[in-house]
């Protein structure tokens, strides 16, 4: 009876000990980690290297997939815990690269802030200063645009506000150079007008 | 014996090499390093290239297939394969290079295509909005627009440094964006002006002239003529134009005049009320009209009482005909101006009484129509 139960006992024992256990843990770890990833912005900062956290989450997933297909006894989940434990060193690594990458980003954004903010200011001071009930078309034009810019400056904002920060650039970029034009024009604009003064003094009238 | 004994020491020592030997070639396998840092150059060519934009699925094959053998490169370091076996980790790896290969080149072929036709959009608008703007200006209704202008010429920049970064679809998006601004700014000229390109209209500016021209005819007298649209003033005498001069309208002269600071010059039959010589005006000579007269008056209660006009809003007046220093820095608030030798002229030859007709335009090719009708086909194309 003794030899029956070891028999009998002794490879179930064994076969219950030898059954792998899939590594749920480590999967929910992995998935967690990609998605801090995926919430820092990696998808628009570092698109290729989220990209291939994906590849190797589903790779793992797939992994443990073709395991749990196997006769229990046969099972090997070490792959993929391999597999899991690299997704979720690397996702660590892209979220803090990603970090990296937006604050750059918005260094970049608000420094295109300033400048064009200092710009619009300049352009506005010229408006100010701009001969009144002299050529009122484009003067009354040049208002508009100074108006424009300066409303603008809200999008600027409301762009970094949101993590927009290549937008929020391209924007500023974009009033910084309008606004500079625009004090180009009425600087030329008040030069003609001394110009013509002084021909008006030199003349006698 | 002998024999038998040394044939035995050979096969012992031979089967001993050859155990030796084999347990010598047998080692661990590991991915070709050449194959590995070509496959590992490829990986950040697609980086550089955006392959996860521009060739996702291309590019989500080559990560997987690439995952997959990094996955069996540490799962597989101590596995030890007999020499006459293929090295599994160095045939995978060619395939992950090819599959890289591919996904390069769709990407690079993609993102040059997208480059490409982004920025043929982009020029088109840039080249849209130069002929907008020249058009605009020419038809003197750039205040009628605002701001917008403004707001598109930013867009289109946008549009232009998003190229710059690479970001081909989103300079696509603000282009449009731009492009349908200037649609509606299209639509806000033609709401505005496009009475100019109304025959009725037109018809009816003619019939003042006419009347005008008549009157001066019947009573052998000097008349004046002034088309907004041609921005010309002609001189007639005895029902005879005399001479036409260039003039300077208010700076939203081509509209109709509404209220007092619209800018506007006022449409409509007038008479010169006062003759201004030098020291009565600032503007060297003038000829102050009768506006508003009953007909203005009447326009501007109705536009008061339909909320179009500010409450707040004056009718306005001290319309004149008057000279300038310089072309080039004076305009009106709503007046006609031309230059000094030219108002001399004018001066002479009218007196208070003389009548002023001031009409939208006199034929239906006018400048404004012809601008107009220009901006809609470039909105349809």
């Amino acid at each position: 009876m003794k030899r029956l139960l070891v028999f009998v006992l002794a490879p179930l024992l064994m076969l219950a000990a030898g059954c792998a256990k899939a590594p749920t843990e480590k999967l929910a770890a992995a998935e967690k980690a990609v998605s801090e990833a995926q919430a820092a912005g990696a998808p628009t900062y570092m698109a290729e290297d989220f990209a291939k956290l994906e590849g190797m989450l589903n790779n793992a997933k797939k992994e443990i997939a073709d395991q749990d297909a196997k006769f229990a006894f046969t099972r090997d989940y070490e792959k993929a815990e391999q597999l899991l434990t690299t997704t979720q060193t690397d996702a660590g690594r892209v979220t803090a690269d990603t970090g990296k990458k937006k604050e750059e980003a918005k260094a970049a954004a608000v420094q295109a802030q300033q400048a064009a903010q200092e710009a619009v200011k300049t352009a506005q001071d010229l408006v100010a200063k701009a001969p009144v009930g002299k050529d009122r078309a484009a003067l009354e034009a040049i208002k508009a645009d100074a108006q424009g810019l300066a409303t603008s400056l809200s999008e600027v904002q409301a762009a970094i506000d949101s993590g927009d920060y290549l937008g929020a650039q391209a924007k500023a970029k974009a009033i910084q150079e309008k606004s500079q034009a625009v004090t180009s024009e009425i600087q030329t604009a008040m030069a003609k007008v001394s110009g013509a003064k002084a021909k008006k003094g030199k003349g006698g009238k | 014996m002998f024999v038998h004994r040394l044939s035995q020491r050979f096969l012992s020592v031979g089967v001993t090499f050859c155990m030796l030997w084999l347990g010598l070639s047998a080692c661990v396998q590991k991915a070709p390093p050449e194959l590995l840092q070509a496959v590992e150059m490829l990986d950040r060519q697609l980086v550089e290239a955006q392959g996860a934009e521009f060739a996702p699925e291309e590019y989500a094959r080559f990560v997987e297939q690439w995952v997959a053998v990094k996955g069996r490169m540490l799962t597989e370091e101590d596995v030890i394969h007999w020499p006459w076996e293929a090295n599994p980790l160095a045939a995978e790896l060619r395939k992950v290079q090819e599959q890289g290969e591919r996904a390069a080149s769709a990407a690079a072929q993609r993102k040059e295509t997208e480059r490409r036709s982004a920025e043929a959009r982009l020029a088109a608008l840039e080249e849209r909005l130069r002929l907008f703007t020249s058009s605009v200006d020419g038809m003197g209704s750039r205040v009628v627009l605002g701001q917008r202008p403004i707001e598109t010429e930013l867009l289109v920049k946008q549009a232009r440094s998003h190229m710059e970064q690479g970001l081909y679809s989103r300079s696509t998006q603000t282009a449009q964006q731009a492009s349908h601004l200037m649609d509606g700014q299209v639509e806000l000229l033609n709401t505005q002006l496009g009475h100019y390109a109304d025959e009725q209209r037109v018809r009816a500016w003619r019939r003042m002239v006419r009347r005008t021209v008549d009157w001066s005819r019947t009573h052998r007298a000097v008349a004046i003529v002034v088309s907004k649209a041609d921005r010309l003033l002609t001189l007639y005498r005895n029902g005879r134009p005399v001479v036409s001069y260039p003039v300077e309208l208010g700076y939203n002269g081509i509209l109709e005049k509404r209220y007092q600071g619209d800018g506007a010059t006022p449409e409509g039959y007038y008479r010169v009320i006062r003759k201004r010589d030098r020291g009565q005006t600032k503007f060297y000579r003038a000829l102050l009209l009768d506006y508003p007269n009953s007909e203005d008056r009447r326009r501007f209660r109705k536009a008061r009482t339909a909320g179009v006009i500010p409450v707040s809003a004056l009718v306005g007046g001290e319309i004149e005909i008057h000279g300038g220093d310089d072309r080039a820095l004076s305009q009106t608030l709503g007046c006609i101006m031309l230059d000094n030798r030219r108002i001399d002229t004018l001066f002479e030859a009218t007196e208070e009484g003389t009548p002023v007709t001031i009409v939208g335009a006199l034929n239906v090719t006018n400048s404004v129509a012809m601008a107009l009708a220009e901006l809609t086909q470039t909105e349809r194309g």
